[in-house]
């Protein structure tokens, strides 16, 4: 293994088939300590299938995964995320009846300590634990600028809105690795502007790699420091955006076998 | 010894309360954190003992942009401490505009709020060879800026902390050198005409005019106050700053300016400040909701606002009201007044403000007769704070008698001057605008207006906006701009005439909210603003509009001609001042072809405008906009 580069999560050879349709075959990559990656690809390259086989969502049929050197592979979702990984939806999954706070807290459980019972006396160390998480939570609520909506139903939110509460939720998880799944779909430019503009701080201030798939080339190219494209569920290049851009595999896959000017 | 200047008064304070009342109130992280006296004074000392470790001068201009937060409150008095002159840049400003305030005002230091206001000054910071340092205090994205001109909020306390270790006593040495004529505020005046000019307001001045705004209206340490109005508001310096700094209230910062509503509710202050447009916002909403509720709550609704509007009136004229009349006002008051006012959040005002602008008369009777004591008065940054309501003296087309020690009159032409300690002691660096503006004392505003049998003052429009129709016969288009404007259906609207023309047009922008609603209730369909607004049962409904306030008008200033907009008025697009005031000569030379064409025989006009989207980029609109006549109404 190569060391030196501090690998935080490493794929080997992933072979995904559902029935006679391979999604992904011999897929390999790195996440190093501290960058942002994006991976990109034409519709239905197998994007969002890499991020569901890395927190346990599929289960590959051949290769080998290992999170800071622990072997991952074909663990359970909510081992992958005890572990450390969290993760966003291309669909926003939320609790759309409690409110952006409650959502929020609920995704601190992980982190809970005290027992049912206690929490629900609100007593002592409980109380204490529970001011403990609000406070990390009202730190992500800053972050995001979400004050006003803090406590409104989820399910009375604008989508721009909620794409950033389900940000804040993978977030409360105080992740190792964030893997965020087309985080500015359907959004207008400004709204893009402030997603990626949130995603840059929270790269800066967390230091953790955040794995990005994304459609949006133009963010891409601004924001992420490597890529990895995908096309027809293979690799077919990995390197920093200025390599992506003049890469000939790249510009066939995205623009067709046409001559297209440089 | 008199406390002249806002430090002095501070000192003073922070050593009646000290740890015991609290100064301030902010919320952050969905707590309201509270600052003492105590800590307002330290914080506003080892700033200012920072900024003079960097090399801050007496009468040095310092800059502060940012929202209301208590450190721009912190960061003015310190530069005042300091013998300095705080300059308030409004927050939604654009590079250029910063780049003029902070060169026009020589600032050498500039205090920014967060990451877009640092920005903006990284951007121009080439151009501005004066400024030493730029501070900041929401370090929130800013973690890896690594530019020396910055630095942050908490550095500046530790420089000042340290600074006192070497210089003790100094800060309170500063303070006391503190002379009442020093310029403690250049405040901008908003640009209506021409260039911003900066006034310039002593502290002598400041002081006066929240002495007697507090005399007036009783302010005392067990008054609540939520600072929203930006601090570039002389308003906003005469209640938050120097008004706190003579009464002891407290002030309340809200958390975000979108939470502003909900901050107040939770606070429930005693004082309120609002531009005409927020209580006028805050009375649509009320409209929209009471449309949107039940029919038994909308019922009960329209049978007890009378009461309310009826009681309010015997109110302010001193009269006395029945037994009866007083029961069923105490009924009404516990059914739907108390709820409804707490619902907005003003379940525990005492003095409710507006200015800025001309307010329509209904907002301030649909406030009273709710029991919000709502007062106008007319002031400005260079006039200072000129009347005032007096409780139980209201009249809602007046703006109340003089304050006390602030003499009024008219010249000749009805334009209103002033003369007292609250006046502004010149502009900056422009001794000719002084002269004009300042002869023999008085200061000439500008604004034509009468002073009725009771003293009070009525402001009716500025002079150069006063039109005069062919023949002659003179006519305010404000005066019926804001009428219009108080109908839930009328956003905004432009009123035209002149000397070459002979009768008077409007331009209509639609409330897309209201106006959308009532269409879908009556299930028209549209799809954008502007196809809603040239839809014909929508130029109906505005016609309406337009014929009842025509009936107030004298029959030459009627309103015979109407478009309604295909779009509306933007102060990105300089459509509007950056206090939300219509910028009439630049809109009216902007559809100048729309206003030719309403003066014209046909019926349609076709625009091509050129448009500012959101990102910067600009395009071209065709749309065909309907013009409109207004019949008179059979009566």
């Amino acid at each position: 293994m190569n060391k030196q580069l501090s690998i935080k999560l490493k794929a080997i050879d992933i072979c995904l088939n559902f029935g006679g349709v391979a999604a992904l075959s011999d897929i390999s990559f790195d996440v190093r300590e501290g960058e942002m990656l994006a991976v990109i690809g034409p519709n239905g390259a197998g994007k969002t299938s890499i991020l569901n086989c890395i927190n346990g969502f599929y289960r590959p049929q051949k290769g080998g995964m290992t999170f800071e050197d622990q072997n991952i592979y074909h663990l359970p979702p909510h081992q992958i995320a005890r572990l450390g990984i969290g993760r966003t939806f291309q669909n926003i999954e939320l609790f759309t009846g409690l409110s952006v706070l409650d959502n929020l807290m609920a995704a601190r459980h992980l982190h809970l300590r005290r027992g049912a019972l206690a929490g629900a006396i609100y007593f002592g160390p409980a109380r204490r634990e529970e001011i403990r998480h609000r406070e990390v939570v009202e730190d992500i609520i800053d972050l995001l600028e979400m004050e006003p909506y803090r406590k409104k139903l989820v399910g009375l939110l604008p989508y721009g809105v909620r794409k950033r509460v389900e940000l804040g939720r993978a977030l409360a998880l105080e992740p190792k690795l964030l893997l965020l799944d087309e985080p500015m779909a359907g959004m207008n430019l400004e709204e893009k502007e402030d997603m990626a503009r949130f995603i840059i701080d929270i790269h800066e201030i967390k230091q953790i790699p955040i794995v990005l798939v994304e459609h949006d080339m133009e963010v891409v190219m601004d924001i992420a420091e490597r890529l990895v494209v995908l096309d027809f569920g293979k690799k077919i290049a990995e390197g920093n955006p200025e390599e992506i851009r003049q890469n000939t595999l790249v510009i066939r896959a995205y623009l067709g076998e046409e001559e297209v000017e440089a | 010894m008199a406390e002249n200047t806002l430090p002095k008064l501070l000192k003073k304070n922070a050593e009646k309360y000290g740890d015991r009342r609290i100064a301030m109130r902010v919320k952050d992280r969905g707590l309201w954190q509270r600052f003492t006296w105590r800590d307002y004074y330290e914080n506003v000392k080892y700033f200012s003992l920072g900024l003079i470790s960097l090399g801050m001068k007496r009468e040095d201009k310092i800059s502060i942009l940012g929202e209301n937060k208590p450190e721009i409150f912190w960061a003015e008095i310190a530069v005042q401490a300091a013998g300095g002159t705080a300059v308030d840049i409004y927050t939604d400003c654009t590079p250029p505009e910063v780049k003029f305030y902070v060169t026009d005002s020589d600032s050498t230091f500039v205090v920014a709020h967060d990451q877009e206001q640092v920005d903006k000054l990284l951007q121009i910071k080439d151009d501005l060879p004066l400024v030493k340092k730029v501070i900041y205090w929401d370090p929130k994205g800013l973690w890896n800026y690594e530019d020396p001109i910055l630095i942050s909020f908490p550095n500046m306390i530790q420089l000042g902390k340290d600074y006192e270790k070497s210089h003790p006593g100094l800060f309170e040495e500063s303070i006391e050198n503190g002379r009442e004529e020093e310029i403690a505020l250049i405040c901008y005046t908003s640009g209506t005409t021409g260039l911003p000019k900066g006034a310039m307001i002593s502290h002598r001045g400041l002081v006066a005019i929240a002495q007697a705004w507090r005399d007036v209206d009783h302010w005392s340490d067990q008054d609540r106050y939520v600072s929203f109005l930006h601090p570039a508001w002389i308003t906003e310096q005469a209640v938050g700053v120097a008004g706190q700094l003579v009464s002891g209230m407290e002030v309340n910062f809200p958390e975000e300016p979108e939470t502003v509503q909900e901050n107040i509710r939770e606070i429930g202050p005693t004082i309120l400040f609002f531009a005409p447009r927020l209580w006028e916002n805050i009375n649509r909403m009320v409209q929209a909701k009471i449309t949107d509720t039940s029919a038994l709550r909308r019922w009960i609704y329209h049978l007890l606002l009378p009461i309310g509007y009826k009681t309010a009136e015997y109110r302010l004229s001193k009269r006395r009201l029945g037994i009866l009349w007083k029961l069923l006002h105490q009924m009404a008051h516990w059914v739907l007044f108390r709820s409804l006012r707490d619902r907005v959040g003003l379940s525990r005002i005492r003095c409710a403000y507006t200015a800025g602008s001309a307010v329509s008369p209904d907002i301030l009777n649909y406030f009273q007769a709710i029991g919000v004591n709502i007062k106008q008065l007319y002031g400005g940054s260079e006039q200072g704070l000129v009347t005032i309501h007096l409780d139980g003296e209201i009249k809602y087309e007046t703006c109340g008698p003089p304050m006390p020690g602030v003499e009024v009159r008219l010249s000749p032409e009805g334009e209103i001057l002033v003369k007292g300690e609250n006046i502004f002691s010149g502009y900056y660096k422009n001794i000719e605008a002084t002269q004009e503006k300042i002869r023999d004392g008085w200061y000439y505003t500008g604004d034509f207006g009468y002073i009725d049998d009771d003293r009070h003052l009525v402001v009716i429009d500025r002079m150069e906006d006063l039109k005069e129709l062919k023949g002659g016969r003179k006519f305010s288009p404000q005066f019926a701009e804001i009428r219009l404007r108080f109908f839930p259906y009328i956003k905004d609207a432009l009123v035209i005439g002149g000397e070459d023309k002979d009768y008077v047009t409007a331009i209509i922008n639609i409330d897309l909210d209201n106006v959308g609603r009532w269409a879908e209730a009556r299930r028209i369909p549209y799809t954008t603003f502007t196809d809603l607004s040239q839809k014909s049962e929508v130029i109906e409904l505005i016609k309406k509009d337009i014929q009842r306030i025509n009936k107030f008008l004298p029959k030459w200033s009627r309103i015979k001609i109407f478009v309604n907009l295909h779009k509306e008025f933007d102060a990105d697009e300089a459509e509007l001042t950056r206090t939300r005031k219509l910028r009439r000569t630049f809109v009216e030379s902007r559809y100048s072809d729309l206003i030719t064409a309403l003066y014209g025989k046909d019926q349609e006009y076709n625009m091509e405008a050129s448009i500012t989207y959101r990102d910067g980029r600009k395009g071209v609109i065709k749309t065909a906009i309907q013009i409109n006549q207004v019949e008179e109404e059979i009566q």
